[in-house]
């Protein structure tokens, strides 16, 4: 069976408990258990970067992977940077997959956690 | 509510943040207005002006950042304290950035079901956009991305 590896691209922080923050949400990704392999690449500030991450994700034999940038906004890094970083590692590996989708800003998930955020910080439901 | 952000000089960037403050109404939050600390309009004061001319008493400042980074442990509570010189009637709360919310992995794996293949991705992501104004300070300007770019 063709293995999958969901890749979630992150900026990176030099603050050491923003990073803890996305592997703790890694964590839940990988406690669902629908794709074979989970992992972080970091454009900045952090290891692995994307093409060592895809490198590492095929040599742990993924033949797909779904890139999501883990991103509230569209800006240079999701419209340039993170394609054309994307488009290298598809002719490195002409055999593997790779997919990329919307950043996860344009999800109604970040919606309910923005009410959620509001709700906790003024202490009633709402 | 009000929703901040820290602003770009890309077209249609406040875009996104439009969109989550039009899924916010509710009969809780009859005011939800977006404000950005750079950059883009409105201003984090226009934001809070307009909160203001709309009847709030209370304004619950929600973060559109993932990391409590400095913009929001530093420069936004530096912007807090001079509104709430201008609006002392006004009673101000923060909430905390999105951190490590764990609804950030059902975000991620909603956005990994749509995720196309590369070539297809790449050209999904330069369908025209009404909003780009072909400003020369925007990063893309001339650029592949650019959803005007003569390049296309």
């Amino acid at each position: 069976m063709t293995q999958t590896a969901l890749l979630v691209i992150v900026h990176g922080s030099p603050r050491e408990e923003s990073n803890d923050d996305v592997r703790r949400v890694l964590d839940h990704i990988r406690e669902g258990g629908k794709y074979d392999q989970v992992q972080a690449a970091f454009l900045d500030c952090n290891e692995p970067d994307i093409p060592t991450a895809v490198r590492q994700c095929v040599e742990a034999g993924a033949r797909r992977i779904v890139c999501v940038p883990y991103f509230l906004h569209s800006g240079r890094h999701v419209a340039l940077d993170i394609p054309q970083i994307l488009q290298q590692c598809a002719s490195t590996f002409p055999h593997v997959e790779i997919f990329l989708s919307p950043l996860i800003g344009s999800s109604a998930v970040i919606s309910q956690i923005l009410r959620y955020r509001a709700r906790q910080a003024v202490g009633f439901s709402g | 509510m009000l929703l901040i952000s820290h602003g770009s000089v890309l077209c249609g960037a406040d875009r996104i943040l439009e969109e989550h403050a039009a899924r916010l109404g509710s009969s809780v939050y009859p005011i939800v207005e977006i404000g950005f600390l750079n950059y883009s309009a409105p201003s984090f004061e226009a934001a809070v002006a307009r909160c203001h001319e709309h009847g709030a008493t209370q304004i619950v400042i929600v973060p559109y950042f993932l990391v409590a980074g400095k913009f929001v442990t530093a420069d936004l509570p530096i912007r807090i304290g001079a509104a709430r010189k201008q609006f002392p009637e006004l009673q101000f709360t923060v909430a905390d950035a999105l951190l490590d919310a764990p609804e950030l992995a059902t975000a991620v794996l909603e956005m990994a079901d749509r995720a196309v293949l590369l070539p297809q991705a790449i050209r999904a992501a330069r369908v025209p956009g009404s909003e780009c104004q072909l400003r020369p300070d925007c990063p893309l300007f001339n650029s592949m991305a650019c959803p005007r770019s003569s390049a296309r």
